[in-house]
């Protein structure tokens, strides 16, 4: 049986998916890469018969969205360990290897992440990396605010999702997100302090999912209302805790729409920035009005690339 | 290995649960027995752990029934997937039966089976569920409720669910309905009468899933609409996904009606009125009909009739 699950979901991208698939085979010795194409209207299934030998494909007749996706990447993979990875983005030579000795090591441990390089429209790297710090061991209350795990450096065990359930197919974009927290909620978490994955940014152009911030945040700040903070260590931990908790996350929220309404700006999307601003200033009036007072558009810091 | 594989979830029912896992391992010869225990703060862990040959799923976040099911089709590893509800019973040497049926139809995505009646200690009463055999594409029939189906008469072949996806979590209750559209929407199907399944019927106070109808059933009519976006639906005509909604909302009324009239001796008011209300906001004119309302006025006399006579 092999020894990790590469679960590579993928739409209408037949171009960008030989990488990927590339990418993960020489990610890892033992390694099981299963290709779940969304009911792609392409090439996508021609370009899998030529991997016929080293790639599992599963061709949905329907189309279900990210979520469902990796879940039917799930019923269709054998081994204990799973990494997913974005049909855009690659995963670094000999990475797998070293975080499944790590998580071998930990047995305790649920899952593991790593450093993203942040890559340009053609996958290479363009200088950078996120997130600056590989936080560790107990991060359930870190990622109730904000999400700094990228979602292709990750490994998890096949058990935490038999234990925790499976993704959740009703919050397309922040899925992963959900799944980090159920499972950070329950066991500690490793890191690897090192670039493991290539992560292609969004550009306007791109029509890449992250290019929509906003309603990211707005899902988010449901999911943390409706499930995370009503997840048993989240209630024993009393309301203070919660409010103290869903305010730290609008804060943060706030802050990373109106930074990305700054880029807006800079570009004049007069009209993408009004939209933006808006969003952050219901998410959090109060912060969104003294973040414009104290802070210049200037520099953009890297945390508000992940969403 | 064994060629299929039967997922009970359960939810704090211990006391059913071993009676139904029975029945599971003697319904086929080889059979994977699943039992996905979704975060029961009870003694159902305990009790699975004196159950033998069953694989045990112990779910730590309550994922409802759906959710449920999903954590047991990722356990499992037979190439065919039956479900059972922990407080029915399968049927001795059934799901033999119907695997024999898949070799019948190879390209069939699922089998259905009859369903007996039963109250509310499983023993079955003389009714049993209307299932007529049936074959091939049944995706408008069961679009519109008219094929009984429930999850314990019915073997899915695995891979379907790697290509039309697995069970919408959000349908609490109606999430097996909602994967029968989605399969026959795609593949030939088929239906035997032979009954496969006993099923405890639920009463108002049962505090079963299915004893809030009027809620299921208004969901799905909702549902309906949804599913009507399907490619198969959305390549038939207009007319056509009319008829379906309004049968579907006619045979919606009258199975509430029908329903009520039956509790309404007993007492069940509450239930009946629900019953009522919602099958008049789903289609008035039908709900107001003449016969109805007729039924539901002989059933609320007849409780004093009885009082009279006795």
């Amino acid at each position: 049986m092999p020894k990790v699950s590469v679960i590579i979901a993928t739409r209408n991208r037949c171009a960008l998916l030989p990488r990927a698939i590339e990418s993960a085979l020489r990610a890892g010795s033992d390694v099981e890469i299963v290709v779940v194409d969304d009911a792609s209207e392409d090439q996508t299934p021609a370009v899998c018969a030529n991997y016929v030998d080293q790639v599992r494909y599963v061709r949905l007749q329907r189309r279900l969205g990210i979520g469902g996706v990796r879940n039917v990447g799930l019923i269709s993979s054998t081994a204990p360990y799973i990494a997913f990875l974005d049909d855009d983005d690659l995963r670094l030579p000999g990475t797998l290897d070293k975080q499944v000795e790590l998580l071998d090591a930990a047995p305790g441990a649920g899952m593991i992440y790593g450093k993203a390089l942040y890559g340009n429209e053609q996958c290479e790297p363009a200088g950078g990396s996120y997130p600056d710090v590989c936080p560790r061991d107990d991060l359930f209350w870190q990622l109730l605010v904000w999400n700094f795990i990228p979602s292709p450096t990750v490994v998890f065990r096949r058990a935490c999702v038999t234990r925790l359930g499976l993704i959740e197919e009703d919050a397309p974009g922040v899925e992963d997100w959900d799944l980090w927290v159920r499972i950070a909620e329950v066991y500690p978490v490793l890191a690897l302090d090192e670039p493991v994955a290539i992560w292609r940014q969004p550009t306007r152009t791109s029509d890449q999912f992250t290019s929509r911030g906003e309603e990211l945040h707005r899902l988010a700040q449901r999911l943390q209302r409706e499930k995370w903070l009503k997840l048993p260590r989240a209630i024993e931990a009393g309301a203070a805790r919660r409010r103290e908790i869903a305010r730290a996350f609008a804060r943060r929220a706030a802050q990373q729409l109106l930074w990305e309404g700054a880029a807006n700006l800079k570009s004049k999307q007069f009209r993408q920035f009004a939209r933006v601003a808006l969003a952050s200033a219901r998410l959090h009036p109060i912060g969104a009005g003294k973040i414009i007072l104290s802070q210049p558009f200037s520099s953009k810091p890297h945390e508000d690339r992940l969403l | 290995m064994a060629r299929v594989s039967l997922i009970i979830p359960t939810f704090a029912r211990p006391h059913l649960l071993p009676r139904a896992v029975e029945s599971a391992l003697q319904s086929a010869r080889d059979v994977e027995v699943i039992v996905v225990d979704d975060a029961s703060r009870d003694e159902t862990a305990r009790v699975c752990a004196s159950l033998e040959n069953i694989k045990y799923v112990r779910l730590d976040r309550n994922q409802g029934v759906a959710g449920a099911r999903n954590a047991g089709v990722l356990e499992s590893t037979g190439e065919f997937i039956a479900f059972l509800d922990d407080d029915d019973l399968r049927i001795a040497g059934s799901l033999d039966q119907q695997l024999a049926l898949f070799d019948e139809m190879p390209e069939a995505g699922f089998v259905g089976g009859g369903v007996l009646l039963a109250d509310q200690n499983c023993v079955p009463t003389r009714k049993s569920a209307l299932v007529r055999p049936e074959r091939g594409d049944l995706f408008w029939k069961i679009l519109e409720l008219s094929v009984h189906l429930i999850p314990g008469s019915v073997v899915v072949r695995k891979s379907c669910f790697q290509t039309v996806g697995l069970f919408n979590r959000r349908l609490a209750g109606i999430d097996d309905w909602d994967m029968w559209v989605r399969i026959s929407e795609l593949y030939p199907v088929l239906v035997d009468q032979q009954p496969v399944c006993i099923y405890r019927c639920a009463t108002p106070g049962s505090d079963q899933g299915s004893s809030a109808l009027a809620r299921h059933l208004h969901a799905a009519v909702k549902h309906q609409a949804r599913l009507l976006s399907l490619p198969r639906a959305q390549s038939a005509s207009p007319q056509q996904r009319r008829a379906v909604r309004k049968n579907t909302k006619r045979r919606v009324a009258d199975t509430l009606t029908w329903r009520a009239a039956e509790e309404l001796p007993r007492g069940a008011f509450s239930f009946a009125a629900q019953n009522f209300f919602t099958s008049l906001r789903l289609s008035p004119m039908w709900a107001l009909r003449p016969t109805h309302v007729q039924v539901l006025c002989r059933s609320l006399r007849s409780p004093r009739e009885i009082a009279r006579a006795g």
